[in-house]
Order: structure tokens, then sequence, then C-alpha cells
């Protein structure tokens, strides 16, 4: 919170990054894309029609992800994907992460992933960029 | 462009009486603090109208806990800072009776159903993502990006300092219109009971070209439920005729989205 850059941080790396095409990604990817169900779940509970993928792009500062696309249930918060990605990239508990939707805003940790995809994403896809700063404001 | 001004006014002048008392188990000490009474406006956050409930209360609880968070709730059900006070009032409207009574705590802070708010800044950068977001929906967030940042301060001392002037001198520029006079999308939030909101890709108009009316959202929202739907917003029930593409210039929150509540 204390960084006010108004402008996103990107290097050209970042932005090759971006300019993936879909079908390359994938290709390093196993064909299903990997569960990220909590350990609460109980698989009965998990309706496969109720998963979107959602491809995690890093931004800035931050560390890439080796797997970049996850399959997330419909009905869990956005504050439980930032907590994913922190504990994926072995951050501090003190160090800050940032969501962006469209590279434009930052949705607060109780919007449910439902909401920001039926807005914001398409085809069963949802591309989310996480940053260490705030980015886009 | 929102040219009904009177209601922007109205809307904006909207306040809400509100009773805040400490919770009886946090009381250090044999006397009882007297409750607060505060006119709060329905387009604020509590945590920018709540710094003198802080320090009247703060020196009846025990020392521990007088840096401790605090936190409020309505019988029994924890308040959200960042949903605007007029949301959480007309969320509650069939149970409250005036004043609104809420009881503060600084203790056993519900980790599991509040966000923290540890500054206002939170408060600030939780509304202007509000606002991008709103923007990104109506105008391919192309009128948020053109502002500088003294307009986007300007927002935010307009809303925090209760300057009506101030705030709409900027806002008009995010109601602006494209040469179809309608939004790209209508950003809303829909809020029944204790579920969380629903928000949609919904367009202004009609497949036919036809400006949508408040009936016809509920349809494409509720199916064939629409009709037994009441909606409440700034404590009133707008007439199901009503365009959507209006509500959205006149009745949204200063975060740019129309804020719903639903009974069925």
């Amino acid at each position: 919170m204390a960084d006010n850059a108004d402008t996103p941080a990107e290097t050209p790396e970042n932005e090759k990054t971006i300019e993936t095409p879909p079908d390359r990604e994938s290709e390093s990817l196993p064909s299903e894309p990997p569960s990220l169900s909590g350990v609460a779940d109980s698989p009965s509970k998990t309706n496969k029609s109720n998963k979107i993928d959602i491809l995690l792009k890093a931004t800035g500062n931050a560390p890439i992800m080796k797997t970049k696309k996850w399959a997330v249930d419909k009905d869990k918060k956005i504050g439980w994907i930032i907590d994913f990605i922190k504990k994926y990239l072995k951050l501090e508990p003190s160090e800050s992460l940032f969501l962006y939707v469209n590279q434009a805003f930052a949705p607060a940790p109780d919007q449910i992933v439902r909401n920001i995809y039926d807005c914001y994403g398409s085809d069963g896809k949802l591309v989310l960029h996480y940053c260490k700063s705030q980015a886009w404001g | 462009m929102a040219n009904d001004r009177e209601v922007l006014r109205e809307i904006w002048d909207g306040r809400i009486p509100v009773c805040f008392q400490l919770d009886s188990s946090e009381v250090n000490g044999l006397q009882a603090p007297d409750p607060y009474y505060l006119m709060v406006p329905r387009l604020s956050y509590f945590p920018l109208v709540t710094d003198k409930i802080r320090r009247h209360f703060q020196r009846y609880i025990h020392p521990d806990k007088h840096d401790a968070e605090m936190w409020m709730d309505f019988n029994g059900q924890p308040l959200k800072w960042h949903y605007p006070i007029g949301v959480l009032f007309d969320l509650h409207i069939p149970e409250i009776s005036l004043p609104w009574c809420i009881t503060i705590h600084f203790d056993k802070f519900p980790e599991t159903e509040l966000l923290h708010c540890t500054s206002r800044e939170a408060v600030e950068s939780y509304f202007m993502s509000c606002i991008k977001e709103a923007d990104v929906l109506k105008h391919r967030s192309q009128v948020v990006s053109n502002m500088q940042k003294k307009d986007h301060n300007q927002l935010w001392l307009g809303l925090q300092n209760d300057k009506f002037d101030q705030f709409w001198a900027v806002n008009r520029k995010l109601m602006e219109v494209g040469s179809d006079e309608t939004f790209k999308y209508i950003p809303f939030r829909l809020y029944e009971g204790d579920e969380p909101f629903i928000q949609r890709l919904v367009k202004p108009v009609t497949e036919e070209g036809q400006r949508k009316t408040l009936l016809q959202f509920l349809q494409e929202i509720y199916a064939e439920n629409a009709s037994k739907v009441k909606v409440t917003t700034h404590g009133v029930e707008p007439p199901t005729d009503t365009p959507l593409q209006w509500m959205s210039e006149h009745l949204s929150y200063p975060d740019n989205f129309l804020h719903l509540c639903i009974a069925l």
C-alpha cells in the first residue's frame, strides 16, 4: 500500500508472456489444468461445471508461476486466490500481493470468482494479473 | 450525462440516524458509556464517519484493546465497512427501527466475515478500485484512465468531505454517454440477504435498441421470478418502468455502481 505508483511497471519480458498464444502456453502444461481445490473441499461437492480456468500472469517484480493455468471453483473468493498465489510463491505472510482484473482494477478479497468471471471472463477462462506492489492504482 | 440535478442532490443528502453503543461485555470498569448518536450520510462508508465514535468509547474499554481495530454489528450481524452505509441499512430494513442501533466492538474481530480496515487509505483504495471497475464496464476504462491523479483525489475528497459540487465536477465525466446516449454495460450489484452479491454483464438497451426498464433488467437476472422481486435502493423502491440507464446515471452510489437490495 505504501507504493503509490500509478503506472504499471511492465517489463518487455512480461509483455511477451501476455502475447504468448494460448495454445503454445498450454503445450507445456498437462491437458487437464491442476485443480485448485482446498483440502477442506470434499470431492463430491466440487461439480465440474462450477469450475473455470484462471490464468495467472505475473506483472512488475512478481515472480512467475511455473503453472499458470488453474481450475478454480466459481464460489471461491478472490482473497482465497491471493492466499494461494502467496503460498505457491512462498511469500512471507507480511508481503503484499495484488490481483488485477483487465489490468485495470483490484477486486475486493471477498468478491467471488463467479462475479468476476461473468463480467470479465469468457469461454471458461479468466485472466488475472498479480503483482507485489500496486500496479494499476 | 446526468441532468436531473435535484435527484442527484436528494440522493447525496440522504442521512440515517444511528445510535452507537459499546458491547456491554467489553466495558472495563463500573460505569458504562452513554450511547453516541450521529446522523450519517447514506453514501459514505462507516470508517469515514466513526473517528468520534472510537474516541468516545475507547476510554471505557480494557487498555489492552485501545489500539485494536474497531468493528460493528447490527443484531449480531457484523457490518462490512466496504459496503456503503445506505446499502447496509437497506439490507436490514425489515429489522430496523430508527434510530438504527449499532453495537461497537474492539474485541473478537470476526476474521471470516469482515475485511480488515486499518486506515482511511484502505477505504480510498477500495473506493477507487470500484470507480475503475465501473468505468471498465461503462466506457472500457477510457474515462478513468484519461483522468489525472488530481481528478481521482477530487472524487475521493468530495466523498470524504461530503462536498457535492466538488465530487460531481469530476463524476459528471464518469457519467458521460456515447453517441448512442448509453453506457456500454451497467455497473450494478444485487444484494439478497446474506448471499454474496451478484454482478453480471448487462447492457442498458435491448437487442432491438430500446432502453431497458428496471423490470426488463430483473427479467434478465431472475427470469420468471422477476415480477415477485422487490428492489430497494437509497431507501426507496424505484418504479419498475424506470429506465436502467437513467438509474445508473442518477441512483448510482459514488463508487459508480447501482447497489440494489433484493427481496424475493
